[in-house]
């Protein structure tokens, strides 16, 4: 290959070509670029898929789960799509009776076009929620995230940098970073897919509270596919003993059930919290139903009556403590496009 | 290390560049898609919960 390379130089002229010490050079890595050519090759006719990111590992199950869902008390969420291309949203949430936490009012907008995602919530004590998300290319994302408050020591900035290869997940992210002295928290994480089935990976921490002070912790993570994508089962080892593992299946269309162990067996503190959790799916209504093994047996139904209305009830009781929670909420959604810019079917007669 | 001075040159940036993004982030935002969404909205539409 070097022989065929260097005659057409020689037809062209010296003047033109590669500067001369470079081709040696060239050839004297040769067998490096030709192994790494030759396993980038191989990695790619094994297909591997790509692992989704670390944060996403328990997607599944938070999804199906009712805890990040869980409300008590009112409330009411006012959205309005003001445009679909470029995406621009206005809502207004309020929050009232909530036993845990006090009455509030907050104002979001979100700007979205196909690479940039730009994300503001402000509550009624000025509270600023701040986030963007910038796509350089499809697999390559910049993101930034803020909370900005009046009160001291409240506000936090998060920078992060993902990139999605092929077969596997690499991001960086900096909390807090300060300028003056580097201080502030360093996580770098990578997960990689090792059969079609398993994703294998970790995650370090860095952190870094004066410049003296300095801490290194490392977790671990694997995920299990199921070859139909229908069941997903991953654990996470966390320092300091913490093993969390969750199973996520899904039974029909329409039905979801998902499980989380989590076991803390640290020298202090001995530990764990089982839940399990299942999510049905139903034309206008979706049910989300739990149960924990602090005694917490939960469910949340959000039926819809009509495609900018929405209801809903949520319940808990936990029944060691005698205590219930009850909430109720509507989330009501205004546009001012027609029905067909909305890609619904128009009404029937 | 820096200096103290740049120490406090920085900081003095850092603050100022935090307050300057709590108070127009939101403006910030609703000021694009004002003006880059198709159709226009309305800018009563914007603010008030109920129009």
């Amino acid at each position: 290959m070097a022989s065929s390379s260097d005659s057409p130089e020689k037809l062209g002229g010296d003047d033109f070509s590669h500067p001369p010490t470079r081709s040696p050079f060239l050839s004297a890595i040769s067998p490096l670029t030709s192994l790494y050519g030759r396993i980038a090759e191989w990695r790619k006719s094994l297909d591997l898929p790509n692992p989704g990111t670390p944060e996403n590992l328990q997607k599944e199950v938070k999804m199906t789960h009712l805890t990040n869902f869980m409300f008590d008390g009112a409330r009411a969420d006012l959205s309005k799509n003001l445009s679909i291309n470029p995406a621009f949203q206005i809502s207004h949430s309020f929050n009232l009776g909530s036993q845990v936490a006090a009455p509030s009012y907050n104002f979001g907008a979100v700007y979205a076009t196909n690479s940039t995602l730009l994300q503001g919530s402000v509550d009624h004590e000025s509270n600023v929620n701040a986030r963007m998300n910038q796509g350089w290319s499809e697999t390559c994302i910049t993101k930034m995230q803020a909370q900005l408050s009046q009160q001291v020591g409240h506000s936090m900035l998060q920078l992060e940098q993902d990139y999605q290869g092929q077969d596997y997940s690499l991001n960086v992210k900096a909390v807090n970073p300060s300028p003056i002295d580097l201080t502030g928290i360093y996580i770098g994480s990578y997960f990689q897919s090792v059969t079609k089935n398993l994703a294998l990976g970790f995650e370090t921490m860095y952190q870094r509270q004066t410049p003296e002070l300095a801490e290194l912790a490392t977790s671990y993570l694997a995920k299990y596919t199921g070859t139909n994508k229908n069941w997903i089962a991953t654990a996470q080892l966390q320092p300091a003993g913490i093993l969390q593992t969750t199973y996520w299946q899904k039974l029909s269309d329409k039905v979801e059930v998902a499980a989380d162990l989590q076991v803390v067996a640290g020298s202090q503190r001995r530990d764990a919290i089982a839940t399990l959790g299942a999510k049905y799916d139903l034309r206008m209504a979706t049910f989300r139903a739990q149960l924990d093994s602090t005694g917490k047996v939960s469910a949340l139904l959000e039926q819809r009556f009509a495609p900018t209305f929405a209801f809903l009830v949520s319940g808990e009781i936990d029944h060691f403590k005698n205590a219930a929670k009850v909430g109720v909420g509507v989330m009501i959604e205004s546009s001012n496009l027609t029905p067909e810019e909305m890609g619904m079917a128009p009404p029937q007669p | 290390m820096p200096s103290e001075e740049t120490r406090e040159r920085i900081l003095k940036v850092v603050e100022l560049g935090r307050t300057v993004m709590h108070y127009g982030w939101i403006p910030m935002i609703i000021y694009m898609g004002y003006t880059r969404s198709s159709p226009q909205p309305m800018f009563i539409k914007l603010i008030s919960p109920l129009a």
